[in-house]
């Protein structure tokens, strides 16, 4: 098994989602998925050729991604909370109407 | 026989993630990748990171729950069974290059070798730095969510 071929297939589906989706939450999905292929590939490349230090910057990238998790979290909570959707389109448009609002 | 079981998990749960509407069904579809990719890693002999990913990724996922049920909208029109079994069964062909393919393998001379510990020693700089990173996030966090408390009161 090639887990080469297997991290491209995760990150291939997330970048679909990435692209596709306009839910907050599922782009937030998708960038986990991303995240988790980045570091499979990180982990088994490195377990395959026998050295600890793979595992150890993984543990590190862990924490770079909770941050990222959180600062979508907040994003995402402030836009259900103040517009009441976490539909990227409706959000644009919003924001659209709100600067012509703000021209007139 | 188990890794090649557990890579089609990963990617069939992947596709549902994505593809499914109901936010929860598809946060429990996460649950299921980032339990099958904990699970891949202690089967490689990673255990360490087996059990970080699994202990980080199934907090990140109780939080995504909560959100999930707390925010999204509920659905008037829900998917077919069909197109779902469609999902798993493109992410079940998906998975067939990984299992059957291989790429070829480049071998390098790199002498950087160290147990676990001593790695984890050796880069405490970074791990400071990192964890810093977390608490300034964490702040901004709740700077954020106060600010947003204050201009909803005034």
């Amino acid at each position: 098994m090639d887990y080469v071929i297997l991290s491209i297939t995760l990150l291939a589906i997330g970048f679909y989602g990435l692209l596709t989706k306009h839910s907050l939450l599922k782009i937030l999905i998708s960038i986990e998925l991303i995240a988790i292929a980045a570091s499979m590939n990180f982990v088994l490349l490195a377990s395959s050729l026998n050295k600890n230090l793979g595992e150890v910057f993984l543990i590190l990238a862990f924490t770079t991604d909770t941050c990222l998790t959180a600062v979508i979290f907040a994003l995402l909570i402030i836009a259900s909370k103040r517009y009441g959707t976490c539909d990227i389109r409706k959000l644009a448009k919003l924001e659209k109407s709100g600067e012509e609002g703000e021209d007139e | 026989m188990i890794l090649e079981v557990v890579a089609a998990g990963l990617v069939i749960s992947a596709c549902l993630a994505i593809y499914l509407e109901e936010a929860i069904y598809s946060v429990v579809s996460l649950a299921c990748t980032v339990i099958l990719i904990s699970l891949l890693y202690a089967v490689n002999g990673t255990v360490y990171v087996a059990v970080f990913q699994f202990a980080i990724g199934l907090g990140t996922l109780a939080v995504f729950f909560l959100s999930s049920e707390m925010l999204s909208e509920k659905l008037k029109k829900e998917k077919s069974t069909r197109n779902t079994l469609l999902i798993v069964a493109l992410g079940t062909f998906m998975s067939f290059p990984a299992i059957f393919l291989s790429l070829p393998t480049i071998q390098t001379n790199i002498s950087i070798d160290s147990s676990f510990v001593q790695a984890l020693w050796n880069l405490r700089a970074l791990d400071i730095v990192l964890q810093g990173l977390v608490m300034l996030t964490v702040a901004l966090g709740i700077a954020i969510v106060l600010y947003e408390r204050k201009r909803g009161e005034s």
